[in-house]
């Protein structure tokens, strides 16, 4: 059974994107790592990340990106492509942290017969700090496809 | 500018222009699959080949940032050749560094063609420019490079702009 997707027809500048919390934990950092081939040590060994001067391990900048990635694919639905993509990482973020991804449309266009829905994304920590800005251009199936013309 | 950082600048302004080929071999579903689990991503499209194709692909298909998260590809370097943060040459883009703290800063991603199990992929990377920074941590370089990844068949899969943060 698909997932629910959404149409171009259905969104508009200023809907929200459904949230995502996330909290990232020793295992996750480590296995994403692992499958990155990332052998970093900030990110699994806690006495050389204190060598750096962070308090703890760090959650690796790019998994930041993933979970906003996350956030807009999962809203936007099966049928809906990522256009493009960029994120900044502002904060750093620990194992425990609460990260909370929201986002906002921002535009919506038709071009080349394809239907892109711009955002605005951020994710956020539990003190409501920034940790990564972003953007996101989505291609979304248009409800003439739906419904078979 | 602190002296480090200073060094950091000057050797990695060098590298400004330099590009290189690096052939990263076979991707299959198993390893864009741990990616997926690991990120905490379990989308069927990219576990369930009728779940992708009832979404208009051919088959499964990798995450969209999976293939931009990826920093090695071969089976090295040995430990003993890693820098003592654990990083190797190949992370910095080739430019060496010694002692210096590095980070990701983000990226820009264009997506052109989606990756997909079995895909045999080439990076071109090129060091694009060099900047100096000053942050409320002090002095850091934002060392900027362009990846473009491309298929077998010499799709481009991915362009991606990224920054790294020198300290």
């Amino acid at each position: 059974m698909i997932a629910d997707q959404l149409y171009f027809e259905e969104v508009e500048p200023g809907a929200a994107i459904a949230p995502l919390v996330k909290r990232p934990t020793n295992v996750q950092l480590f296995r994403y790592s692992a499958a990155t081939w990332n052998a970093h040590r900030i990110h699994y060994d806690k006495e050389y990340a204190r060598v750096e001067g962070y308090d703890d391990i760090l959650v690796q900048s790019h998994l930041h990106g993933c979970f906003l990635v996350q956030m807009v694919m999962d809203w936007a639905g099966p049928r809906a492509r990522l256009v493009r993509f960029s994120w900044q990482n502002r904060r750093m973020a620990l194992p425990g942290d609460q990260l909370t991804c929201t986002g906002l449309v921002t535009g919506k266009y038709q071009a080349d017969g394809i239907c892109y829905v711009e955002c605005r994304l951020e994710e956020r920590n539990q003190r409501g700090e920034t940790c990564a800005p972003g953007t996101a251009v989505i291609a979304l199936p248009s409800v003439t496809a739906r419904d078979g013309k | 500018m602190s002296e480090p950082v200073q060094d950091h600048y000057e050797t990695a302004r060098q590298c400004i222009g330099l590009e290189e080929r690096i052939f990263l071999g076979t991707v299959t579903a198993l390893h864009f699959q741990r990616f997926a689990q690991a990120s905490g991503d379990l989308n069927p499209l990219y576990f369930d080949r009728e779940y992708a194709r009832e979404a208009g692909y051919e088959d499964v298909v990798a995450p969209p940032i999976f293939l931009t998260g990826v920093l090695g590809w071969e089976a090295g370097p040995s430990e003993e050749s890693l820098r003592q943060d654990g990083l190797s040459d190949s992370d910095t883009a080739f430019i060496k560094l010694p002692g210096a703290r590095l980070m990701g800063g983000g990226q820009e991603i264009e997506y052109l063609t989606p990756l997909r199990d079995g895909d045999q992929v080439t990076v071109w990377r090129k060091v694009v420019d060099v900047e100096r920074h000053q942050s409320t941590s002090g002095d850091l370089l934002l060392m900027k490079l362009e990846k473009r990844y491309y298929n077998q068949h010499g799709d481009p899969l991915v362009i991606c702009r990224e920054t790294m943060i020198v300290r």
